[in-house]
């Protein structure tokens, strides 16, 4: 019920706001001198937000009469950046993308897109002063080699999400969510139940892309970094807090039996989660809405449980320029990246989303304050992400990398293979793929053995 | 009813109640897109895989489903590039089949046998280097760079020589004898006479390019050039969201329609045809 | 009479003479369109991804430099491929067996134009016209662990506790399990065609004989149906090579590689690894398998052919 009135204000809103910028854009008169300028991106949670999105660019061309954006819907963060690189290829590269944020990294390293310090420079500011309104877990992502090479557009961690009712059911108190490892496999072995409707006390993504994030953050829990953060040749596969985080999933599958074996999707996850199949569930920030909209029970959000610390990665998307455009492209693109990425978008996007808004400034708004006071749970995600937040795992070759070290973890959890193994197996396998890196940067100095 | 039951040989209800069990297990998922089209539910409930008919039916997800993918423009290309590529295939395999089945000419055996190798070499194994080829002709991007790979056909070419070499030469050399050009004995008296064949290649390649999926992923970024499989693969593959199920079967239901209300106005025709491909192929 | 002859016989000559010109460029005018296209996206591609596949692209580096056999090395080196390449063998023979021996089964019961048979025969072959991925979509809530429509009504049997297509040691036959739904009634239709061209006499005379159903299927049926058999496993070969669709929306290849195919390795190592040399050297591997295997149905599919001259 609650989602059929939301969809239709959402409807009603996104008509008045289309016929608006229609209006708008008809007095503006031809934009025939405005320069055209492709936007890729892509919407990870549904499908009603790429038309929001096609609606944000028609107010930005009808807000100005320099540049005209068309917005291009490029699927998922992995087809967008295979698409923006096929587009490249081909000679067309777009203006502006939507990136995930750790494939930043790889794309400079590849050399196809260009650092945002020059447009700074230009309008008399730096990269520190102008970072300095982004939440500080999000620098890392956006700069390489002490450059800015993107501006956080829409942000996430993981969280906790747990159905209240069925807390009570096991006699849990719901305002007290787990708080360390320990605790959440007491909670959660408390609310699995094997007899009769089945019913799984933690349930996380473990498909490839969602899993690897997660391992991260297990990981970062356990007092571990995961990755060099500043050079993209080194990852800590087979180091003790890793192995910690690996023998947490193996155990929640194989010793506690509070987590279902094998691979589970999101989809999945989410599915269970809302028919009361799942009590416990970490799915992203940016799920929020998505979970508001949908569960029939009291839900509640929680920071996720750490061992020696706290540590939430972030995660979702950022915005990219790319190498070789005209002059006048180039120009634009600033302009609509620097216009998407105001407090006011960056806000309204926000409470379209569930994502984070990647500055501070957004939440002082008094639109934004009036929204989180009408949801606090996403004041929790805030919170989780300013106190714990860490840089995304990003290295030469990302995704192999990453894959690397989801294929072992989902052999563990699958109960082929011990955490011991899986660590060595996955360190091997990603130092192979790095290697061509390894060697023309850090091997180069003194490789005479 | 019971009459005709008492007629029948145990082994014949016995065949009749496996085929029934058969068709049920084959038309379950089409009875739970249909049904869960139809239901309003989105994230999920325990009984969310049940079959029967919501009690109150709802249009709230092809509103949002049509809210959320232009499947007007989806529907739109999607016949442009079958149309398209059945257009010019006719014309090709119909020269090449008759070429085939009537002439002589050297080489014939090789070429012949080059033919038959597109047979195996359908355009996703050779993604790779035919994405290079469709960005160096400037064809990226655009509806006619996921026609090009298929405007000839092997299949077709084949079909076609089977077809005409099934048409008695009689016909052709009274014609020629008449005064008639090749061409306008193709035209006139083996095109005519090879129309089942012609027929059956058309519902063929239609079903088959209405169901393509990577190649067009591949090619085509800009939205308004989205075929329909594309469109829905972006319902199916949410990133950090969850699944709306009943999203998800409206559209898959309207990306399956148009074919499926087509093969039951046409059931014979379309039977027949793929049966007429399987002999002559 | 015999100027008549005469002159008849002056005409058919210029005709001979006309036609003989022809005949020179005429067939391969005929055959120009086909080509042109067959040389575009089929001869040329061959032989530019097999000249790729010499090459390797150094990080850094712009353009490739010539390696050798090197990339096929690394491929058969690479786990993932042997991988891709048993996880195809067994799902090849996973759905072409049991589609196949479905196909038989049904086309042997359906084989008569009873209403009921043809509403049958109807329903099973409406997969065919639906585009795989909308299969996939609906195949993801079928699978889904717990809720799903598989597990709804096994739960009511008792039997729990699957994960369809989380488990590495079934993903790739729950997988089997959508291809075959997927394709079974378009083979079906091949040994309908089939039957149909079997002369009833022979049949009916083994009948008189004495022959059980069961040794007229053996002895008669089955034999003259192994051109169409030859010619389905050819399809279907193709199919289960080429076809990913399912993967790319399903399970990318997981969990743990257990539903890598071939062709999705290719896809991922040219998409997400940036490799186009190992993309290159395994396109031509599989390029190369395919037609070897293809070539020996290929010769039950001439012999069909040649039943109909």
């Amino acid at each position: 019920m609650t989602r059929m009135i939301g969809t239709r204000m959402i409807g009603t809103r996104m008509i008045g706001a289309t016929a608006t910028a229609l209006a708008i854009a008809l007095l503006a008169g031809s934009a025939s001198a405005a320069t055209k300028i492709e936007f890729f991106f892509p919407v990870p949670v549904e499908g009603k937000l790429a038309r929001e999105m096609g609606d944000i660019a028609k107010r930005f061309n009808a807000a100005q009469s320099d540049v005209e954006v068309v917005a291009v819907y490029t699927g998922n963060y992995d087809e967008t950046k295979i698409k923006a690189q096929a587009a490249m290829q081909a000679g067309k590269p777009p203006a502006v993308a939507l990136v995930s944020a750790n494939f930043v990294l790889e794309f400079k390293l590849n050399d196809q897109i260009v650092p945002l310090d020059p447009f700074l420079a230009a309008e008399g500011t730096t990269k520190d002063q102008f970072l300095a309104d982004f939440w500080p877990a999000l620098h890392g992502n956006a700069t390489v080699d002490g450059k800015l090479y993107a501006i956080p557009y829409q942000n996430s961690t993981p969280l906790l999400y747990y159905n209240a009712d069925l807390f009570k059911a096991a006699g849990l108190d719901p305002e007290k969510p787990p708080q360390n490892w320990a605790q959440l496999i007491d909670y959660a072995s408390k609310l699995t139940k094997k007899d009769g409707e089945q019913r799984w006390g933690l349930m996380m993504p473990s498909e490839y892309e969602y899993l690897g994030w997660l391992v991260s953050a297990f990981t970062m829990a356990n007092g571990g970094t995961y990755y060099n953060q500043s050079y993209g040749g080194e990852v800590y596969y087979d180091a003790p807090s890793t192995l910690g985080a690996l023998r947490f999933f193996d155990d929640a599958v194989h010793k506690y039996g509070f987590m279902p074996e094998g691979v589970t999707d999101q989809k999945a996850v989410s599915t269970s989660f809302f028919a009361g199949n799942a009590a416990m569930v970490i799915l992203s920030t940016g799920t929020l809405s998505f979970v508001r909209e949908n569960a029939k029970f009291a839900y509640k959000v929680a920071f996720v449980p750490g061992n020696l610390r706290n540590a939430a990665p972030i995660g979702g998307g950022s915005l990219v320029t790319f190498k070789n455009l005209p002059e006048d492209q180039r120009k634009a693109a600033w302009t609509f990246m620097k216009w998407l990425t105001t407090p006011q978008q960056l806000a309204s996007w926000s409470r379209f989303t569930g994502y984070f808004a990647p500055r501070k400034s957004a939440y002082e708004l008094p639109e934004m304050k009036a929204f989180t006071a009408q949801n606090p749970d996403a004041l929790i995600a805030l919170d989780q992400l300013q106190r714990y937040g860490q840089p995304w795992f990003a290295t030469f070759n990302t995704v192999a990398v990453r894959k690397a070290m989801e294929d072992e973890v989902q052999a563990v959890l699958s109960g082929k293979k011990k955490p011991e193994a899986a660590v060595k197996d996955a360190q091997r396998k990603a130092d192979e793929i790095m290697l061509p890196y390894v060697q023309s940067t850090a091997l180069t100095v003194g490789t005479g053995g | 009813m019971s009459k005709a039951l008492a007629r029948r040989s145990p082994a014949q209800i016995g065949s009749a109640a496996l085929l029934c069990a058969i068709a049920l297990v084959w038309t379950t998922p089409f009875l739970w897109m249909v049904v869960a089209a139809f239901r309003l539910e989105s994230g999920g409930s325990r009984d969310m895989a049940s079959l029967l008919p919501p009690l109150q039916p709802t249009l709230e997800n092809f509103a949002l489903a049509f809210e959320s993918a232009d499947f007007a423009v989806y529907y739109l290309n999607t016949l442009l590039v079958v149309g398209g590529i059945l257009a010019v295939q006719l014309v090709t395999i119909s020269l090449a089949g008759y070429a085939f089945a009537r002439l002589d000419f050297a080489g014939k055996d090789v070429l012949f046998t080059l033919f038959l190798l597109q047979l195996m070499l359908v355009p996703p194994i050779l993604i790779v280097p035919n994405l290079t080829t469709v960005v160096r002709l400037g064809i990226y991007d655009s509806l006619l760079g996921v026609m090009a790979p298929y405007l000839a056909s092997a299949f077709g070419t084949f079909l076609m020589r089977q077809t005409f070499k099934t048409i008695p030469r009689d016909y052709e050399e009274a014609a020629l004898l008449d005064g008639a050009r090749w061409w306008e004995v193709l035209w006139h008296v083996l095109l005519p006479l090879a129309r089942p064949g012609l027929v059956a290649f058309s519902i063929v390649s239609v079903a088959a390019h209405w169901n393509e999926f990577l190649w067009p992923l591949m090619v085509v970024n800009a939205p308004e050039k989205r075929t329909l499989t594309v469109g829905l693969a972006s319902f199916a593959a949410g990133a950090e969201g969850g699944q709306e199920w009943g999203l998800l079967a409206a559209g898959t239901l309207l990306v399956a329609l148009p074919l499926v209300v087509a093969f039951l106005a046409f059931q014979r025709q379309f039977i027949d045809s793929f049966m007429f491909s399987g002999v002559k192929g | 009479m015999a100027a008549v002859s005469a002159a008849a016989g002056h005409q058919a000559a210029g005709r001979w003479r006309q036609s003989l010109t022809a005949l020179q460029a005429r067939p391969y005018l005929l055959l120009l369109p086909s080509l042109v296209f067959l040389v575009l996206f089929t001869f040329f591609p061959i032989i530019e991804v097999t000249w790729a596949s010499l090459f390797r692209t150094a990080y850094g580096q712009h353009s490739g430099s010539f390696v050798g056999l090197d990339n096929y090395q690394r491929v058969l080196q690479d786990g993932a491929f042997r991988n891709a390449f048993f996880n195809n063998v067994f799902y090849a023979v996973g759905t072409i067996v049991p589609s196949l021996v479905i196909a038989l089964f049904l086309a042997l019961l359906l084989n008569d134009s009873s209403r009921f048979k043809a509403a049958i025969r109807a329903l099973v072959f409406l997969p065919t016209l639906i585009p795989l991925v909308a299969a996939a979509a609906l195949f993801s809530f079928i699978f889904l662990p717990g809720i799903g429509l598989l597990d709804h009504y096994l739960a009511k049997l008792g039997l729990r506790g699957f994960n369809w297509l989380g488990d590495p040691d079934i993903a790739l036959a729950s997988l089997s399990v959508l291809t075959v739904w997927k394709n079974a009634g378009y083979y079906m239709l091949f040994y309908l065609a089939g039957l149909q061209a079997i002369p009833s006499d022979l049949g009916e005379a083994a009948k008189l004989d004495g022959a059980s159903a069961w040794q007229r299927l053996r002895y008669v049926t089955l034999p003259l149906l192994a051109p169409t058999t030859g010619f389905v496993a050819v399809i279907a070969l193709i199919n289960v090579i080429t076809a990913v669709d399912h993967i790319v929306v399903l399970t990318k290849g997981g969990p743990n590689g257990a539903t890598n195919l071939l062709l999705y390795y290719i896809y991922q190592n040219a998409n997400e690894f940036y490799d186009a040399g190992k993309a290159s050297a395994a396109t031509v591997i599989s390029v190369a398998l395919l037609l070897a295997l293809s070539l020996l149905g290929l010769k039950g599919l001439e012999r069909g052919a040649g039943r109909d001259e």
